[in-house]
């Protein structure tokens, strides 16, 4: 068994190739995951990279990403299966007309309903199910990624029956009884804390917070995602962001945000931030009037900082 | 190791860390998995499966930190320069300092058996029978170590001596210490588990020795045992403040949260205004979702059909009607005049939490006038927004009925059936009219009007207090003169909303 430490390494430049820089806290998950076969919570602020985890997962380990969007009033039947109702009424008609044929010879009631009943298990069979993205992974052969997006957005009810899935990687279906996973895939829960999760879910999952990064992930991260930024501008506009934070804000402009304003920087052919750069493209960083107000004060400030903080 | 684990996770609990079985057992996986050997490896792997909350997680960090602190041994330099110089002098002394060695080591045995007695008379204050079984295990099973806490401290072998005071500390069960006076009993036992009797031994044979050699090792040692002792006791308080950092606090939490409002000391405000937060947090956890009600049995045929195009309009699967269970609306009314004072602050505390915890609620306060501080209280910070509130309309002598007259004025045409009016005051109203008529009014109109009473229900009544004019239009009047009072009553009122 190689050490642990190497292991992480690898995944760390695994993502890496993948376009997703991480730090070794996140690559430990990760690493934990796998060996000891639990689901992860993903939960920090929005922008961080929690559902490009999953994705970076998926392609690093080559397996089919699954994604499951949780939104108020999700129930199994959108989630894990439902009944191909229509092609079973289809089946029932067509099985009405051949009624005599079948019932042809068969000797009182209690043959002919021994005949049917050898359609019943048919209707509730494999053949009508619809799979869903729950059932699907569970069903895939090799293994698969599943994301399970904003949990938080769901019911509690929905996160209850989670539970099973979570624990035991198999879920019951009345008519069919239990299926199992057939290789358990990596389930990845991302939450935005909209609402507290419930404790019998965190208690079943690794719990994983990416907070921002720091300056010098940050750094790489906008190297690998955006790289025709030139040196000198990436470090201004990482200090200027990094400086934003410590900021009172409604919303703080996160990782993604970055990506976004160092691509607008670059197709402005910026060499290096202005103030007047700045307060034109500050919408890309910042999501409120109130906080693009609120701060219009302090660009000159802070793109001086910025600027200081480059050399 | 896994003792060391389940240690580690009763540290964790003692910081207010929730650690579950299965999640302990989980931890047990991840450090077979990873290994003691790489720190970082280890912590972050740790912290994945134990803490899982942001405080958690800060708290994890230090707890992590200090038990795991194994730097913290170092012997204090003076003592190892000596003790140098002592090993050079040793092999002056050649072979004669190696027999007495081990004389002591014969002489250090018997003292031991014998000492016990002695020891078990000085532990009554402890702990019983079970802590002297202990000790008594600890010594049988400490005899190895005994026999080279001489050498280990001439030796200056950090590394052995640390690994063996940890050892000594599980033994006599350093990580059950409870209280700030069990220090000195704890250090004693851990020297004793290490064999202090074979040192005090070797010191008094070289000081008897007479030889110049013999006192100068003794004096040596007798400085070694006296920083020995020091580092003991600072192994001894870390565990203390390990294992019982919080059990102070969270006691007073407890009593704070019972007692009434106006018994609670200045000094406590800030402890009090962390609960309220945390009792505001807690109530919009549970409750931070819009709920539903199905009323089955009631058919929803516009859902029914829609759902069921898809079956050729067959009426496959079946819709009920639902009602939503919306966040109420509320309406706080906050007396903050001179005589509920002691109240005040508290209340619009936790008038300041309320509006964190639901989205619609308009605050007003008055002594005589009343004004609104919803925005003061969406602008500022607690601290500031409270000052804020008392100064411009706290203070004065209370008049219920001027306030009223201003609530039917600013406010009266907002409610509605879904608004909860909430009271907040001792209704002691200086002998004016408290126009129980404008009450009336607000109650016709809203779904619900609560008082909440800070005062017990004997004084309710007496003096100028008008309570019995009052309370015939509220749904409910309550005596609310702790936090626990309050949260039950919140908790009570979102329940029920509808």
């Amino acid at each position: 068994m190689t050490a642990p430490r190497v292991e992480i390494t690898d995944i760390q430049d695994g993502f890496a190739k993948e376009g997703y820089i991480c730090n070794a806290h996140i690559a430990t998950a990760i690493f934990l995951a796998r060996n000891l076969d639990k689901p992860i919570l993903v939960e920090g602020p929005p922008g961080v990279g929690k559902t490009e985890l999953a994705k970076a997962t998926s392609e690093y380990l080559n397996l089919e990403l699954i994604r499951l969007q949780c939104y108020e009033g999700l129930d199994e039947a959108k989630a894990l299966y439902e009944w191909k109702y229509g092609k079973q009424l289809l089946y029932t008609q067509v099985l009405k007309e051949k009624l005599g044929d079948l019932m042809e010879g068969a000797q009182g009631l209690a043959a002919s309903m021994e005949r049917l009943h050898e359609f019943d298990d048919t209707f509730f069979s494999e053949e009508f199910l619809e799979p869903r993205a729950l059932l699907k992974s569970l069903w895939s052969e090799n293994g698969s990624v599943l994301l399970i997006d904003e949990i938080d957005k769901s019911d509690d009810e929905f996160e209850a029956f989670l539970l099973e899935l979570l624990s035991e990687y198999q879920i019951t279906v009345p008519e069919l009884g239990t299926i199992k996973a057939k290789s358990s895939p990596i389930v990845f829960l991302t939450s935005n804390n909209t609402r507290e999760i419930g404790d019998a879910l965190k208690r079943r999952c690794i719990h994983l917070y990416i907070p921002f990064p720091d300056a010098d992930l940050e750094t790489r991260i906008i190297t690998s995602r955006v790289p025709e930024v030139e040196e000198g501008l990436r470090k201004q506009l990482i200090s200027f962001v990094q400086n934003l934070r410590e900021l009172e804000l409604k919303k703080v402009p996160a990782v993604s945000e970055t990506i976004d304003w160092a691509r607008t920087l670059v197709l402005l052919h910026a060499k290096e931030l202005d103030s007047d750069m700045v307060r034109n493209t500050l919408n890309v960083l910042l999501k409120f009037q109130d906080d693009i107000d609120n701060i219009d004060g302090d660009i000159n400030a802070l793109t001086t900082k910025a600027r200081a903080a480059a050399e | 190791m896994s003792q060391v684990l389940s240690n580690f996770v009763r540290a964790l609990r003692a910081q207010d860390v929730r650690v579950s079985i299965s999640e302990s057992v989980d931890a047990g996986r991840v450090a077979e998995l990873v290994g003691f050997a790489d720190r970082q490896v280890l912590k972050d792997a740790l912290s994945q499966v134990l803490a899982k909350t942001d405080e958690e997680k800060f708290a994890f960090d230090d707890c992590f930190d200090q038990f795991f602190a194994f730097d913290q041994f170092k012997p204090p330099k003076p003592a190892s320069n000596e003790n140098d110089a002592q090993d050079q002098q040793a092999p002056e002394d050649g072979s004669g300092t190696g027999e007495e060695g081990e004389e002591d080591d014969g002489e250090g045995g018997e003292s031991e058996g014998s000492g016990q007695p002695s020891d078990s008379g000085s532990a009554p204050g402890s702990g019983g029978s079970g802590s002297d079984d202990r000790e008594g295990a600890a010594e049988n099973s400490a005899a190895p170590p005994d026999r080279d806490l001489t050498a280990l401290l001439e030796n200056g072998d950090d590394v052995e001596l640390q690994g063996q005071l940890a050892a000594a500390g599980r033994e006599v069960g350093a990580d059950r210490i409870r209280l700030f006076t069990q220090r000195g009993l704890f250090t004693r036992r851990i020297m004793e588990a290490m064999g202090l009797d074979g040192l005090n031994e070797t010191i008094n044979q070289e000081q008897r020795s007479g030889s110049s050699a013999g006192e100068a090792r003794a004096e040596n040692l007798r400085e070694l045992r006296e920083a020995f002792r020091l580092e003991v006791r600072d192994y001894v308080e870390r565990q203390l403040e390990l294992y019982t950092a919080n059990a102070g606090r969270q006691l007073r939490e407890e009593v704070l949260s019972k007692i009434n409002i106006s018994n609670v000391d200045r000094r406590d405000f800030k402890l009090m205004q962390a609960l309220v937060r945390k009792m505001a947090k807690r109530l919009l956890a549970l409750n931070s979702r819009r709920k539903k009600k199905s009323r089955r049995g009631q058919l929803d045929v516009r859902r029914t059909i829609r759902q069921n195009i898809e079956y050729d309009g067959l009426m496959f699967d079946i819709a009920w009607k639902q009602t939503k269970v919306d966040r109420p609306k509320v309406v706080a009314i906050c007396d903050v005049s001179g005589s509920v004072a002691q109240y005040a602050t508290f209340l619009l505390m936790f008038l300041y939490s309320l509006t964190e915890v639901l989205p619609k609620v308009r605050a007003f306060a008055f002594s005589n006038q009343l004004g609104e501080v919803t925005d003061l209280f969406a602008e500022k910070k607690i601290d500031a927004a409270i000052a804020e509130a008392l100064s411009v309309h706290g203070g004065g002598s209370t008049d219920y009925g001027r306030a009223f007259e201003d609530f039917e004025a600013i406010a009266l045409d907002d409610i509605d059936h879904r608004t909860t009016v909430l009271i907040l005051g001792d209704a002691r109203s200086n002998f004016g009219d408290p126009r129980a008529d404008i009450l009336d009014k607000v109650h016709d109109r809203a779904k619900r009007v609560l008082w909440l009473n800070p005062e017990g229900k004997t004084l309710w009544n007496t003096g100028d207090s008008e309570m019995k004019r009052l309370s015939p239009h509220c749904d409910k009047a309550v005596v609310c003169s702790s936090l626990n009072d309050l949260e039950r009553i919140v908790s009570e009122i979102l329940r029920t909303a509808v």
